[in-house]
């Protein structure tokens, strides 16, 4: 396109920005993008300027407004400062340890090459991955044509086999969205339509009774469902942890508390990577930085998109209601077909407990887990009547997540147009969880194309997708646990007694191939202190666990890295004025 | 006046002091304690303390004490930082005395439970220690 | 896997499953007393501080000292005692409870034709009173940091602020001070206290901690570790109120927000519930309306004193054995606490047919009340009456029913007051 089209359609779009949002916003174009600069009153101008330039013919928004009074802080970054890393040569670098990034990298082992990711907190999985619902989407959700429906729908089918390779539980629980007679009209036909072009099996409309047989602990006040039984359900980081840990079996490597500095890109290639740990020589570096997406795209020279975070809180109710429900329960929200983020409901998690939310909230924050109390009692008014039986009482925690959505609401699955070993998974929102390993399949194959332009890429023959996991007792029959106990005595030793989880499971989650050392770490992988009394009685026991396997002072031990200390200082030694 | 809550038992008596008259008059206790407590409480208020005490025993790292008395309760704070020097390497057993005479206050701080408890009971794999392993 | 047989499993053995099993055992019933902690004594061996056993014995123990002797009794009496071992899975079989056991020997099903559960409580968790903010370091129950600094050693806050009145985080005023730590204030939610006035006493006035009564933490904030938090005064209903936010820097928040009875296995076992005490329905000798399962101490409703504690655990084990010994069958009338009057009142029924002729009730008031008369009426009939000076919530009462001053022909036995004085309680 020439380029004073394009200047035309920049202009257009900064008209209407400064007539719906602000005057003082300017456009121009690049990267084949359109830039949005200049100075607003608040956040909610920013996304709104920001979905408003969304959609018209450019690759991307770059949304560069910024809110008067208004200073963003900067990512949360490791202490660590070494160079354990430096000189490293690697074939791939995957910046970034979510389920995206983890689940790339266990493909890519499929192949003969060096792989290494990075990760800048002290674990996998520390925030969109282990901070959603743990649903594996049936993709009727997303815009036909998008990827999000591509992903979603394609990467749901996969999970059978991922999941039995990789040693997750996981449920086909299926999920209904219960409607009103008003809306039957409607939404039915919407629905099966949507189902049919984005290739959504298992999907049916079903009556008020057929509902009920199904889930006879739900409300009698909705009048037809919408079935669709190819929902699944899923412990979301202890999937990205499992494929890690398999990715880490067939010799890929990882660096936690590892953060990107800055790029050396020369003649549209990117030759280094410098870190908190040294400085690294990628072949291929892949972009699977979730919040933080946009920044590593900018150091490579490649921005095209903003991330606006969109924070969703999740509440958690006892496990004793559990049994209540077993599909995912939704209500569909009048604008649902035109909105970007689910309309939230309960679901039944992997784990046994019930699981209610998320919300949707725009706020600039990327980092930011704080929860508010109104949206909590709103949550809990709003969804807490699908199923009668539930009780405000039975709440044992709540915490949010931040969705790293782009403002064209898709993802981004490609080689980088401007940086020729460059590939970016970014954008993954939801179905994130669900599009995975669809999404890993694919950025591996783009990935391995990149990098047989410079290298020979083979098989690895000793590839092998099965990962053994810690034994879960409670999943077991008496008869195994007793003899799992004969042969590990530390199984019988049980710690968390909320969960019913032993001092052997906390042991194995500390010796697992990557190594890890604070409290939310163990707790990821073995979900101590997950139960109602929220750890006041195990995390004494998992701490001393921690300090005996370590061989570390009771005092180091950290909730989640950094200055997350436990404990202040022994008794005896603390002397105050008097 | 005066009002004092009685810390001698659960009941916590609000207890009123007119010491404008002698003898004071005391009003609002439910048993004699109560007035002897008022009156020392006024004059020489003292206290129980209880804490803990390390030990040399690397799986049993305290060990719980108190005094055998009441002390002053202005002599707390010297009595607590007493008995955080101490560093106790034997198996103590309950009541043993641990300091004779704790602070200049005359009274004496003892142990309140068995260390040989303590270490059987809180080993970290439930095997139990025995003395001089 | 193991299979074995008892007459009497007794689930937990602080003072009140050690008190429940030295009965049954003396009661003649093959006993065993189960502990998932590696220890005897519960909670108590974390409670340094004096006060306990005035009633049982006399003296103000501390909490070692306390179990200590029922410790030392268990070992006398050669009761089959299992630490260490856990209840996975509890199930009716007919007449008889089944437990599965859980220990490093491995899976024991354990056939058991009474339990008594004396599993105590947990405590009430930030999230479980709404505190929002961000989730750093630095925030724990009462009892956890009483734990991190009694038993392993360690101040887990070196400037603090702690949430709720209630006795255990009075102590842990005390405690923290005693041992170097900063403690910014108590803020409690309620108009009133939750803990006795005496800590209110010892453990605040002497130190000069303030208690900030109708003020909660609303808010944490901290990235790693707590930095601060944000406190807000609250109306009667115990909403905070917009605008009297206050910020104070700090490096730990902790909560002693409410206790509650731990009762997973009851419930486990089918045993209908009190919304109220969020124990079991029983009656006067701690027998739910499950035959053969009896509750005691905590898990049957949070009590302040552990001479009680004891004493219900005393008639649990010993009314066990005596069911193991001959069954019979219970008459129960119910006992209706006066709701306007009382928070709660147990036990729930009285067994009219027990053998004892007395029958201890616990209580505690709704609001506080100053000079009281709290009576027992069957029908027209006054069964008891005690008069007290005064009533707080926080101070649980006990009174003794004489069941042969029980008419026979009554359907249920109230419990309430007779003329109320509601008299301010000055500060």
């Amino acid at each position: 396109m020439c380029g004073v089209e394009m200047s035309r359609r920049s202009q257009r779009i900064q008209q209407r920005l400064q007539q719906q949002v602000k005057p003082n916003i300017s456009c121009r174009e690049g990267h084949d993008s359109i830039i949005l600069e200049g100075v607003v009153d608040n956040w909610a101008q920013v996304v709104r300027a920001g979905k408003l330039a969304a959609h018209e013919g450019y690759k991307g928004v770059v949304n560069r407004l910024a809110v008067e009074g208004l200073t963003l802080p900067p990512p949360r970054s490791p202490k660590l400062k070494d160079t354990a890393l430096d000189g490293l040569h690697v074939d791939v670098l995957i910046v970034g340890g979510g389920v995206t990034g983890c689940a790339v990298a266990r493909e890519l082992t499929r192949k003969n090459i060096v792989v290494m990711l990075i990760e800048k907190e002290d674990d996998l999985a520390t925030h969109a991955s282990s901070r959603n619902n743990g649903m594996i989407h049936p993709g009727i959700e997303p815009h036909p044509g998008t990827r999000r429906a591509h992903f979603n729908v394609r990467g749901n089918a996969m999970y059978d086999t991922v999941a039995a390779e990789l040693a997750v539980p996981f449920t086909r629980c299926g999920s209904l969205i219960l409607y009103q007679e008003r809306w039957e009209r409607f939404l039915g036909p919407l629905f099966m339509a949507r189902a049919r072009q984005n290739g959504v099996p298992g999907v049916h409309l079903v009556n008020r009774n057929e509902a009920l047989a199904l889930e006879p602990h739900l409300t009698r006040d909705f009048s037809g469902a919408l079935h669709m039984s190819s929902t699944g359900i899923i412990s979301p980081y202890l999937l990205t942890i499992a494929y890690a840990e398999n990715a880490v079996r067939n010799s890929a490597r990882v660096s936690l508390e590892t953060m990107v500095v800055d790029m050396k890109v020369r003649e549209g290639r990117i030759t280094a990577v410098r870190t908190n740990r040294g400085t690294l020589f990628p072949r291929v570096v892949v972009n699977a930085a979730g919040i933080y997406a946009d920044a590593v795209a900018d150091m490579a020279g490649d921005q095209f998109f903003t991330i606006h975070p969109r924070k969703g809180e999740i509440i958690i109710l006892d496990r004793k209601k559990g049994h209540l429900i077993s599909h995912v329960i939704a209500k569909p929200r009048l604008l649902q077909v035109k909105s970007d983020t689910k309309g939230g409901g309960v679901n039944r998690t992997i784990d046994g407990n019930i699981l209610v939310g998320p919300n949707a909230v725009e706020q600039p924050f990327r980092e930011d887990y704080s929860t508010d109390r109104d949206h909590i009692e709103l949550m809990l008014r709003r969804y807490l009547p699908l199923v009668p039986e539930l009780s405000p009482t039975d709440l044992i925690t709540y915490f949010a997540g931040t969705r790293p959505a782009t403002y064209e609401e898709d993802f981004i699955v490609e080689r980088s147009q401007y940086v020729r070993n460059l590939v970016h998974a970014a954008g993954i929102q939801s179905p994130g969880l669900a599009s995975a390993p669809a999404i890993a399949e694919e950025v591996a194959r783009l990935t391995v194309n990149a990098l047989g332009e410079v290298t020979q890429v083979g098989d690895n023959p000793t590839f092998d997708g099965h990962r053994q996991g810690i034994p879960e007792p409670e999943r077991m029959t008496w008869k195994e646990r007793d003899a799992l106990i004969q042969s590990r005595p530390d199984y019988g030793v049980i710690v968390c007694r909320c969960e019913g989880i032993s001092k052997g499971q906390v042991v194995d989650a500390l010796r697992s191939p990557i190594s890890v050392t604070s409290l939310d770490a163990v707790k990821r992988r073995v979900r101590v202190g997950m139960g109602r009394c929220q750890g006041g009685f195990c995390t004494p026991q998992v701490l001393r666990i921690i300090g005996e396997q370590n061989g570390e002072q009771l005092a180091t031990i950290t909730k989640k890295g950094g200055d997350s200390f436990i404990l202040a200082a022994e008794t005896k030694t603390v002397r105050r004025g008097s | 006046m005066r009002k004092l809550t009685c810390i001698v038992c659960p009941n916590g008596c609000s207890i009123h002091v007119n010491q404008d008259v002698d003898p004071w008059n005391i009003v609002g206790n439910l048993c004699p304690r109560g007035i002897d407590f008022a009156r020392k409480e006024l004059t020489n208020p003292t206290r129980t303390v209880c804490s803990t005490v390390r030990t040399s025993f690397a799986t049993v790292r305290r060990l719980p004490v108190r005094t055998r008395g009441e002390v002053p309760l202005a002599s707390v704070r010297s009595v607590m930082s007493e008995i955080s020097r101490l560093v106790v390497d034997r198996e103590a057993r309950t009541g043993d005395t641990l300091i004779e005479n704790v602070a200049g206050t005359g009274v004496a701080v003892v142990a309140t439970a068995d260390l040989a408890d303590l270490i059987e009971w809180e080993d970290c794999d439930g095997r139990p220690i025995c003395s001089g392993d | 896997m193991i299979v074995r047989n008892v007459d009497i499993a007794v689930l937990g053995a602080g003072p009140a499953g050690m008190a429940a099993a030295l009965a049954a055992a003396r009661g003649g019933a093959d006993t065993v007393l189960i502990e998932r902690e590696n220890h005897l004594g519960g909670i108590l061996k974390q409670c340094v501080h004096d006060g306990f056993g005035l009633l049982r014995f006399g003296e103000m123990l501390s909490g070692p000292e306390y179990a200590g002797r029922f410790v030392h009794m268990v070992r006398e009496a050669g009761l089959a005692v299992l630490t260490s071992t856990f209840v996975a899975e509890a199930r009716r079989d007919g007449d008889e409870s089944v437990l599965m056991l859980v220990d490093r020997g491995g899976v024991t099903e354990l056939h058991a034709k009474a339990v008594v559960l004396a599993t105590g409580c947990r405590e009430r968790s930030a999230r479980q009173v709404m505190i929002q903010g961000t989730r750093p370091a630095g925030v724990m129950t009462a009892g956890a940091a009483q734990y991190y600094v009694n038993v392993l050693g360690y101040l887990p806050t070196t400037r603090c602020v702690i949430l709720g009145s209630g006795d255990i985080g009075l102590i842990m005023a005390r405690r923290l001070t005693l041992e170097g730590a900063e403690v910014l204030g108590v803020f409690e939610a309620k108009p009133t206290p939750s803990g006795l006035s005496r800590n209110i006493a010892q453990c605040l006035d002497d130190f000069g901690i303030q208690l900030h009564l109708s003020r909660t933490v609303t808010r944490i904030f901290g990235d790693d570790r707590v930095e601060a938090v944000e406190t807000a005064a609250v109306d009667e209903k115990m909403r905070p109120v917009a605008g009297t936010e206050e910020r104070l820097s700090c490096d730990g928040v902790i909560l002693s927000v409410g206790l509650i009875p731990e009762n997973e296995v009851a419930e486990a076992l089918g045993v209908p519930m009190d919304s109220v005490t969020r124990g079991p329905l029983m009656d006067q000798n701690g027998q739910t309306q499950v035959p053969g399962i009896f509750v005691c101490g905590n898990a049957s409703h949070v009590n302040d004193l552990v001479d009680y504690v004891t004493e219900s655990g005393e008639r649990a084990g010993a009314a066990a054995a005596a069911l193991v010994a001959g069954h019979r069958t219970r008459r129960l009338l119910p006992l209706i606490a006066d709701s306007t009057v009382l928070l709660y009142a147990v036990p729930q029924f009285v067994d009219m047919d027990a053998p004892e002729s007395g029958a201890v009730v616990y209580f505690r008031s709704r609001e506080e009340l100053g000079v009281t008369v709290v009576q027992v009426t069957a029908g027209e009939e006054t069964v008891t009456c005690h008069r007290y000076q005064h009533l707080r919530p926080p101070e649980m009462e006990r009174l003794e029913i004489d069941l042969s001053r029980i008419p026979s022909d009554v359907t249920s036995l109230n419990i309430g007051t007779e003329s109320v004085a509601v008299a301010e309680v000055k500060s």
